[in-house]
């Protein structure tokens, strides 16, 4: 019988290889918040299985599943049988919004995208007074989370690369698009072109970002090939500075929290270390780190489309934060701060931030 | 579906978001771990026993179904509602209700994950011993529910040997307590023990009195491959009469080997089988002293090759064999099933040549790996379900390998429980008297048939 769905064609062996031992249960973020096994990435297969077998069909019924998963991949990193269950899920998705069955916010994302530079539809973007568009040696690109909720970790990323006498330039960017490709729709070629053709013009040799998803989508969707293809590296700060003497310490107790992006997705767990390490010697990582971390519960759409449960997700890593005692919990990702950030009890007294607005802060007090 | 009088009053008892009906929720509670599936036709996610026993009550007076279940990790269809009805979900109450370090006792809730206790635990140097390899999701009402073992039976027992009372509710939804939370207890018929392995077919576990022990902070891991399986089984023998118990002697088949070689970098021997022992205790004195014990066997027993590991690097790597085993098979074929046969220990060479021999002649690939310290092994069946020769030809495979376990004095099953998967080959096991007297108890707890239906051969006439 032919597959009727992407997922099918692409996933079917892996769909199939999944045991059902559960071990997912235990890592998977959705499921730590509501205890609902059909959230669970086992649900996930155990429904995506029985529409291949032709029991039940792709409908809304599947909506709050399909579209509820952070894409972290604890999953998979966990899963004797190695299934994607992240790629599988994003395919599962376009499949369901081919079929018409969305949730309402990616629905009204996609439109959003549509019509606007960026994916909250907001007109104006934060101004940094730097000069943008000329021709630089970095191109820095802030992401949509950095440009409109997070500036002020973009403005300490750039303070950071002023001080550093990095020849970078700002572009008038737009929304990488890639989440698209998270909640079931394709990436949007026009803003893909436009990111293509403002970073070329300034001709950058390398793209340094503050988000581990846009570096993601810049580094590895095909859309995003000519950028590779002329040479132009993508990178993110975190990597970029790991090899600086930032000439900067303190005596705070500093933890880490490993964004899944930048960690499980990208493989980079020692490069901000390296340099969070070099800044804060009394450095502790978080009872769950490196490809053991624990989500902040923002990614895959799921901060916008299910807020209780992505907060309780980022309560959750704060409950480890309080366990360490450490006063500064820093990250690599603007979404992740913003999430923990919109979680952080009044009791809870450590800071949020990312690495580079601790580096800008030791910075200013070193004057 | 359920009659909308019966869900409203399933939502009286345990509130609108506790109950679902939805197509998500019911797929995901129609499996376990096994190969069985079956839908229910609404789950409850229950908070306390006060709600447990007013679902009971409702469920037998309108003679629903009930299916009791915690993560689902099972391998016989034991949490699949064959006769569908009402899915109870009891992860929510996986509160630990009393620690008390110096009385050796945990009390818990059934949803409890494993490792959660353990966590609990380790700050006091103690552990609940029993350590199923689900252990990071399983629940300490599964646990119970099936009587659960791991690497550690040789030594340590299952669970059986560490529950202490319990509190049930039963069919009807009144609410028992069983035992207590003492050491020794001789008082009355042991209801607590019928309650271990009962698959939740006598009523629900909603409290466990566990016994809890002291871990032991050293241990000693070493491991050995030997050519012949005649020599191996030798060496576990001669190991269980040398006057040492090893916390762990666990043994790899050749045909587990292989798929770890073909699927990993470890470039282990490719022998008939591995042996891998761990010993434990409280100084390196005592834990080497043990092993060198094991060493010896071993040395006189043909070895190919024998590894003492000398740091907890090398234990770790010595471990990575046998940890890959479940991970390597299971991406071998579309399914499997995970047996887990037990003979007496003695006789474990003659059932891994026996499953050799069935594997043959039943042209299906069968790896084997196991507990060879308490005698039970998992021969895990890998074939593709949706080829109906190969379907037949595990059926075939399966049937003559609970065969082989009887024939050799063994059990059907030592640690998954019978479920879906073995009800049929009940009778190979028990004679008539003994089913019929478990038939007598089931009927004595459940009269109308509404706890766990279905399982372990209990509704046959």
């Amino acid at each position: 019988m032919e597959a009727k769905y992407d997922f099918e064609r692409k996933y079917r062996e892996q769909i199939l290889r999944c045991s059902r031992c559960g071990f997912c249960q235990a890592v998977c973020p959705v499921y730590g918040a509501t205890l609902r096994p059909g959230l669970n990435a086992r649900g996930k297969m155990l429904l995506l299985k029985e529409v291949m077998d032709g029991r039940i069909d792709l409908s809304d019924e599947l909506i709050e599943t399909l579209f509820q998963c952070t894409t972290c991949a604890s999953c998979t990193h966990n899963c004797p049988s190695g299934v994607q269950v992240p790629e599988i899920v994003k395919t599962a998705r376009m499949d369901m919004v081919n079929i018409g069955s969305c949730h309402p916010a990616f629905t009204g994302m996609n439109e959003v995208l549509k019509k606007h530079p960026n994916i909250y539809a907001e007109d104006e973007a934060e101004e940094f007074g730097r000069e943008k568009k000329r021709q630089a040696k970095y191109v820095f690109f802030a992401g949509c989370v950095g440009l409109y909720r997070e500036t002020e970790a973009t403005e300490a990323a750039l303070a950071v690369l002023d001080k550093l006498k990095v020849d970078y330039t700002l572009i008038e960017e737009v929304c990488c698009s890639g989440v698209l490709e998270d909640v079931g729709f394709p990436l949007n070629d026009a803003l893909v072109q436009t990111n293509i053709d403002r970073i070329l013009a300034t001709g950058a040799e390398a793209v340094i970002t503050g988000c581990p998803y846009c570096a993601r989508t810049l580094n590895n969707k095909p859309q995003y090939a000519p950028l590779r293809a002329q040479g132009v590296l993508v990178m993110h700060i975190a990597q970029f500075l790991q090899d600086y003497d930032l000439g900067v310490h303190t005596h705070k107790k500093v933890t880490y929290h490993d964004p899944c992006d930048l960690g499980r997705h990208c493989g980079i767990y020692e490069e901000p270390r390296q340099t969070i390490r070099k800044l804060a010697p009394n450095f502790v990582e978080l009872p769950h780190h490196h490809a053991d971390a624990l989500c902040c519960g923002a990614g895959g759409g799921v901060r916008g489309a299910y807020a209780k449960n992505s907060i309780d997700m980022a309560r959750r890593r704060l409950r480890e934060v309080e366990e360490t005692g450490a006063e500064v919990v820093l990250t690599e990702c603007n979404s992740c701060v913003h999430n923990l950030g919109n979680a952080k009890l009044r009791k809870q007294k450590f800071t949020i931030c990312t690495t580079t607005q601790f580096i800008r802060d030791l910075m200013e007090e070193a004057g | 579906m359920l009659d909308a009088q019966i869900k409203d009053a399933l939502i009286r008892i345990v509130g609108q978001q506790n109950y679902t009906d939805s197509l998500i929720d019911m797929v995901s509670y129609s499996y376990d771990a096994s190969e069985h599936r079956a839908r229910p036709s609404c789950a409850v996610w229950v908070e306390n026993t006060a709600q447990v026993s007013e679902v009971m009550k409702l469920a037998d007076r309108e003679k629903i179904p009930v299916t009791p279940r915690g993560a689902g990790t099972g391998l016989s269809g034991l949490s699949v509602p064959a006769h569908a009805g009402i899915v109870m979900d009891l992860t929510r109450m996986n509160k630990i209700l009393e620690l008390r370090i110096e009385d050796r006792l945990a009390v818990v809730q059934p949803g409890l994950v494993y490792a959660d206790l353990e966590k609990a635990l380790a700050p006091h140097g103690f552990f609940f011993p029993p350590d199923p390899s689900s252990g990071k999701v399983c629940t300490m009402g599964g646990t119970v529910g099936t009587n659960a073992g791991g690497v550690k039976g040789a030594k340590y027992g299952t669970t059986r040997d560490y529950v202490l009372g319990l509190e049930v509710v039963l069919a009807d939804g009144r609410i028992m307590r069983t035992g207590g939370k003492t050491i020794k207890n001789v008082s009355g018929y042991d209801l607590t023990r019928l309650f271990v392995a009962s698959e939740g077919t006598l009523g629900i576990i909603t409290e466990i009195a566990l016994k809890i022990n002291p871990k032991p902070t050293v241990t000693t891991t070493a491991m050995a491959s030997f050519n012949d399986l005649e020599d191996a089984g030798r060496a576990v023998s001669e190991v269980m009469r040398s006057g040492i118990l090893p916390s762990v002697l666990e043994i790899l088949g050749r045909e587990t080997i292989l798929a770890i070689n073909q699927n990993t970098d470890l470039k282990l021997p490719e022998v008939d089988a591995l042996l891998l022992a761990e010993t434990d205790g409280y100084t390196k004195t005592e834990t080497e002293f043990q092993m060198e014990t094991v060493l010896e066997v071993f040395r006189r027993n043909n070895p190919g090759m024998v590894k003492l590991a000398t740091s907890p690097e090398e234990a770790a790597q010595l471990w990575t064999a046998r940890k890959s085993a479940y991970a390597v098979l299971a991406r071998i074929k579309s399914h499997f099933v995970l047996e887990d046969v037990t003979v007496p220990i003695g006789k474990v060479p003659a059932l891994l040549k026996g499953i050799q021999a069935i594997a043959k002649k039943h042209e299906i690939q069968i790896a084997t790996f196991g507990h060879a310290g308490d005698g039970n092994l998992h021969p895990q069946i890998l074939y593709d379900g949706y080829d109906p020769e190969q379907v037949r030809r595990m059926e075939a495979a399966s049937d003559e390998l609970f065969k082989l376990a009887i024939e050799l004095e063994g059990t059907l099953t030592g640690e998954h429980g019978i479920g879906l998967s073995k009800a049929r080959y009940m009778t190979l096991e028990h004679d008539a008297v003994s089913l019929e007297m478990m038939r007598t108890i089931k009927r004595a707890f459940d009269p109308n048939n509404i706890l766990n239906p279905g399982k372990m051969a209990l509704d046959a006439a």
